[in-house]
């Protein structure tokens, strides 16, 4: 066998062995290893050999591998919970969106009235001062039904048949005055909230409203 | 299979959803533990190279292009991480090592015994760790081309994928590799 000849049937070999030779070849291989047993033996080597490689047992990853990396991963799990809960809870977002717009609605129209001017609602028989800031039922007058104050201080010298809300003010109520209901005064956000949350009550549950009345 | 796959690394890649991962860990972790096994030759830093290949998975799924084969990318990833491993340093254990706290307990008990091969085929486990040393002592180079392709039973033109490499050099490796352990295997 010459250095020539090895070359080429070990070309010849490498391609069948890939499984890429051509009928031609094959046949030019095979009658070749009929008279050269080198390369007889070779093939059998080289096919013994590719098989031991291919039966060693396939061996799998051992137990609590998965967990193992998964406890190394960079910690993301909170925000992938919340996302998955919030998927699950669908009304419990809808309902804090709600709130939290409601709240922000309610402080912006807090800001806009805190410090504005002075607005009267229920009556038109008060003397209001604007320099002063106040507002007066004078002596002998009488508001009939609610009244509502907002930035002013309110002196009630004469009569109010219904009740008296004072928001961010204050109220003065002199002897000979008198109120037939309640006097409400409402100074801070969260009073200003929780007395609008009433009127909502109130207006939504109109029995609850006049039986505590 | 393909589906599933393709579901769960859309979940990693829109949240980083850490459940979906576990789901694509569980689908290919023999597969990647045999290469990285296959690779360094024993069972510890094959533990180390497996799980590190997740990892590094994981934090760089953007810059998997879904058009290919995931399983390409992720071997990928384990092999260079194998070779690089392979050529920083001589490995820290062999298989011959007693394994720290066990008695007499080499890296080759750990092989499990052939399952479902016919009578014809079972290799004993001797024959086993002997094949398995004889397959580290390859080049890294030719030792993955020889893994992917014989044990992994990948196509020539996915080893050409997941080594990066064209085919020709392949299948150079693969014959380099072969007739290496024709040498050493073929006449036992």
């Amino acid at each position: 066998m010459t250095m020539s000849c090895e070359n080429r049937y070990e070309i010849l070999l490498d391609k069948y062995l890939d499984g890429e030779i051509n009928q031609e070849d094959r046949l030019e291989l095979f009658e070749h290893m009929e008279t050269c047993e080198d390369c007889a033996a070779r093939l059998r080597e080289l096919k013994k050999a590719v098989m031991l490689v291919q039966s060693s047992s396939h061996i799998s990853a051992p137990d609590g591998f998965t967990e193992s990396v998964m406890n190394s991963l960079p910690n993301q799990k909170k925000r992938v919970t919340w996302k998955k809960w919030s998927r699950q809870h669908p009304f419990f977002v809808a309902a804090s969106l709600f709130i939290i717009l409601m709240v922000s609605s309610l402080f912006s129209v807090w800001n806009e009235q805190a410090g504005g001017d002075i607005s009267v609602q229920g009556s038109r028989n008060v003397a209001i001062d604007e320099d002063a800031g106040t507002v007066t039922i004078p002596e002998g007058e009488t508001v009939e039904g609610d009244l509502t104050v907002r930035n002013a201080k309110v002196e009630v010298e004469g009569e109010i048949t219904g009740s008296l809300t004072v928001i961010n003010g204050e109220k003065y109520l002199a002897s000979a005055g008198d109120v037939a209901g309640d006097i409400e005064e409402v100074d801070q956000v969260l009073e200003w909230v929780w007395y609008h949350t009433k009127q909502i009550a109130g207006d939504v549950f109109p029995a609850g409203r006049e039986s505590k009345d | 299979m393909d589906a599933v796959v393709k579901r769960l690394i859309k979940e990693i890649k829109k949240e980083g959803d850490q459940d979906a991962f576990a789901e694509l860990v569980d689908l290919y972790k023999d597969k990647v533990y045999q290469i990285a096994y296959r690779m360094t030759g024993n069972g510890y830093e094959a533990q180390d190279m497996a799980q590190e290949a997740f990892l590094r998975a994981y934090a760089n799924i953007e810059s998997y292009d879904e058009s290919r084969k995931f399983s390409t990318w992720l071997f990928r990833i384990t092999t260079n991480l194998c070779i690089d491993r392979i050529r920083k340093k001589k490995p820290d254990y062999s298989l011959d090592a007693e394994i720290q706290g066990t008695d007499g307990l080499t890296g080759y008990s750990q092989l499990a015994a052939s399952q479902n091969l016919p009578e014809d085929q079972v290799v004993t486990l001797e024959l086993q760790e002997w094949v398995q040393q004889e397959i580290s002592l390859l080049p890294e180079k030719y030792r993955a081309a020889v893994i992917l392709r014989y044990i992994e039973d990948l196509s020539i033109t996915e080893i050409s994928d997941v080594l990066d490499l064209p085919e020709n050099t392949v299948k150079t490796h693969i014959h380099r590799g072969r007739e290496a352990l024709r040498k050493r295997l073929g006449n036992a």
